[in-house]
């Protein structure tokens, strides 16, 4: 099905190949997972396969890539994509109409097909990930796993025999993340396809028993049936144990009776917590859970409607941000929105340069924090020529810049590969120690139970349960959260 | 906190909502030009009051979805009476002496006044409307079903879909720089290109982030493969539509017949 020879490919004004001398062979209805570290390579090898790469990207390619026969360096894009279906990672980026039943139905318009068989095929199409429901919502009105699953049926209504998915489950939550992963498998029983998952969760792989690609560097490394055995997914140690308990520190968060409300609607209902110095608690829950809107809350960018949220002694509904700013150090999720210099050096002495702490010992640690991120031999490079988890390590390296008392972070492992995760959060950690407060707004299970103090899982913008980490496994395991327990000790809790 | 009203449409079931987009689309175009054609301000009062009317018989409400609607209404009132005050032609209506000043409103004054206040007034009114009450993809399959090229069609559609999540983005640079601890503190036009710098090129990385990814999305699914395309929807044109659009026409033939006979 598909034929990848010799193939190279180096963008336009980049020194290093994105890909050098990829060879792969992958038979009809394989199962392949493509892994590798954030930058190897594995999405632009997506493009290659759908042709993408040779007509909307500028850069020297040599090599053959064959799909069903058919070069995807040479034919149209129109040509290859009646073969390959390309499922992007974001689903906002990807969805060009206003509505379901037009997004599947997108596809199926644009090759003239008769509407009798648009309306069978986009029903067949969203019944096949579970999503017929939805055929008359609003796209706007959809949850991110939802979306994704409407990118994933609007690939499907044109009957692709390869399908190829970029990280399909970065954006999402655990359970969206499950279900989107039993879609795939799904489709690969119904449709009888090729199907191609590049994806960092491997854990959630594991039932599906794929062949695994390994990717570094643009290179192909490993290519078998053992999904690899280091990853921090695959083991759990207990969480760490302080000498004194966290509640004796003094309070570096209190928020009472917090209520935040967007339009008509509670994203935060009557909630009170209380956060201590040093303490590193990691905040879970699904999408539209409240999460991110605590994080913003805690900085003073959203006021509450009602309650009192009190930082580090100020109230934040009173305090103005630029007065936070020198003690709080928030990561935004998407790591573009926060990258505002010409260099990685800029970028990192941004915030201490604003806040008029830049001196000669906040350069050294500036320095000492971009090669512990492996970011030193870039300080030159613009920010936004570096790879998505590059710049993720880069927003953490420009807050730890300035030491902040308390450290917000909304989702910073989306695009780690499992050593970079390690090292962020080992760096966290450190903070911690120095008694920094960290919050970690994160949907990745194995490092919230290796590196947090404390677990607070939010459900419909209120606390579901908030305990110490070491209790939190059986917590969630009872609650029926298994999506939320580390791969490999969710049977094991489950039959307790 | 609230969310501000936004101008954008507002499902409801109401009569007004359910007619064709192209029918309230002939409709709001035929009411402007009367605006300007028909000569006398009782035609312009009477299109206001049925713009007006029209809100709570399409289930919306002037103050909850009209956004602005005290500028507006005090614009439409500040335009009446500049003109009813000193506009003095035709015969006074209104001679007083109030101390210094004399207060003299004509029937001209009036009447030029209605024309400017009340046609500023039903324009927005009738737009507002219209915005409100018609699904903004719908009206765009519309127009690609009567010959609009589908590429522009969908330039359309995209911008409906993409508007909020850039205007959700743009906010979230700003949060972003305040966190930083950039102080939008202007003193200088060098200071000035630098916020704008720093805020737009985040912006623009994401758009052509965004743009390359949409490209992707939709050559994958053949957009651009043929010149033109198939529709799941159905033009359909109901009863109302047709009542709607007879209306019209007969309106238009009754404007052009007495802006053409001679009496």
């Amino acid at each position: 099905m598909i034929c990848i020879r010799g193939l190279s490919f180096k963008f336009q004004d980049s020194a290093a190949y994105a890909l050098k001398d990829v060879h792969l062979e992958i038979e009809p209805g394989d199962f392949v997972v493509i892994t590798g570290p954030s930058g190897c390579g594995k999405s632009t090898l997506a493009l290659a396969l759908g042709g993408y790469l040779f007509r909307q990207y500028a850069g020297e390619a040599s090599g053959e890539v064959k799909v069903g026969g058919l070069s995807t360096r040479q034919a149209e894009i129109f040509d290859v994509a009646e073969i390959v279906g390309l499922v992007q990672q974001n689903p906002e980026a990807q969805l060009c109409t206003l509505t379901v039943a037009d997004e599947v139905a997108f596809g199926l318009e644009n090759r003239r097909l008769p509407k009798s068989t648009i309306q069978e095929r986009s029903e067949w199409a969203l019944e096949i990930v579970g999503a017929l429901h939805l055929f008359d919502r609003a796209l706007a009105t959809l949850s991110g796993g939802e979306k994704q699953k409407i990118a994933i049926a609007a690939m499907m209504a044109a009957k692709p025999q390869v399908l190829i998915f970029d990280e399909p489950t970065s954006n999402l939550d655990p359970t969206a993340t499950g279900e989107i992963f039993k879609v795939i498998q799904h489709i690969r029983e119904k449709a009888g396809i090729t199907v191609i998952v590049i994806e960092h969760k491997l854990g959630y792989l594991r039932p599906f028993q794929p062949r695994v690609v390994r990717m570094e560097q643009g290179r192909i490394v490993s290519d078998g049936r053992d999904l690899p055995r280091y990853s921090p997914s695959e083991s759990v140690p207990a969480p760490s144990k302080r000498s004194t308990p966290m509640s004796n520190n003094g309070r570096a968060v209190r928020t009472e009776h917090l209520t935040v409300e967007y339009g008509d609607s509670p994203v935060l209902n009557d909630l009170s917590i209380d956060l201590h110095t040093g303490e590193f608690v990691a905040v879970m829950g699904d999408n539209g859970s409240g999460k991110t809107t605590l994080l913003r809350c805690l900085m003073g960018l959203l006021k509450p409607r009602a309650g009192e949220v009190v930082v580090l002694g100020h109230d934040t509904g009173k305090t103005p941000v630029s007065s936070l700013a020198r003690d709080i150090g928030f990561i935004f999720q998407n790591p573009d929105h926060q990258l505002f210099a010409e260099t990685v050096w800029e970028e990192a002495v941004f915030a201490p340069r604003n806040l008029g702490l830049l001196n000669e010992g906040t350069s050294q640690r500036v320095g000492s924090l971009l090669r512990r991120c492996g970011l030193q031999r870039y300080r030159d490079t613009h920010p936004h020529r570096l790879s998505y988890g590059e710049k993720r390590r880069l927003n953490l390296a420009s807050i730890l810049s300035y030491e902040p008392r308390l450290i917000l972070l909304d989702e910073i492992l989306i695009g780690q590969d499992s050593e970079n995760a390690t090292m962020v959060m080992d760096l966290l950690r450190e903070q911690t120690l120095r008694g920094s407060t960290v919050v970690n707004v994160t949907h990745d299970p194995e490092t919230t139970f290796r590196y947090s103090d404390r677990v607070v899982f939010l459900k419909d913008g209120r606390i579901l349960l908030d305990v110490a980490t070491g209790e939190a496994l059986d917590r969630l395991a009872t609650l029926g959260l298994v999506d939320y327990l580390p791969h490999g000790r969710s049977e094991e809790l489950l039959s307790r | 906190m609230s969310a501000k009203p936004k101008i954008v449409y507002q499902p409801r079931a109401s009569w007004l909502h359910g007619l064709h987009p192209l029918v309230k689309l002939c409709w709001l175009a035929g009411l402007s030009i009367s605006l300007f054609v028909i000569r006398g301000p009782l035609w312009v009062l009477t299109v206001l009051l049925v713009a007006v009317a029209f809100f709570p018989l399409a289930a919306l409400s002037l103050r909850r979805d009209v956004r602005g609607i005290r500028f507006l209404a005090t614009m439409g009132v500040l335009l009446f009476s500049l003109q009813a005050v000193f506009n003095h032609t035709g015969s006074p209506i209104l001679d007083a002496n109030l101390g210094p000043v004399n207060l003299l409103v004509t029937d001209g004054g009036v009447a030029a006044g209605i024309y400017v206040g009340g046609r500023f007034l039903s324009l927005v009114l009738m737009s507002y409307l219209f915005v409100l009450s018609t699904d903004p993809s719908s009206l765009a399959y519309a127009l690609m079903r009567i010959g609009l090229p589908y590429r522009y069609g969908f330039v359309l559609i995209t911008a409906l879909r993409m508007a909020p999540i850039f205007e959700i983005e743009g906010n979230t640079v700003y949060q972003a720089q305040l966190t930083r601890g950039v102080k939008y503190d202007v003193r200088t036009p060098r200071k000035f290109v630098t916020l704008a710098r720093q805020l737009i090129l985040p912006l623009l990385v994401s758009a052509l982030r965004k743009v390359d990814e949409l490209a992707v999305s939709m050559e994958g699914r053949c957009f651009g493969k043929y010149s033109t395309r198939t529709y799941r929807r159905t033009p359909g044109y109901t009863g109302s539509d047709i009542l709607a659009l007879v209306l019209l026409g007969a309106g238009i033939i009754v404007v052009v017949w007495s802006v053409l006979s001679p009496h």
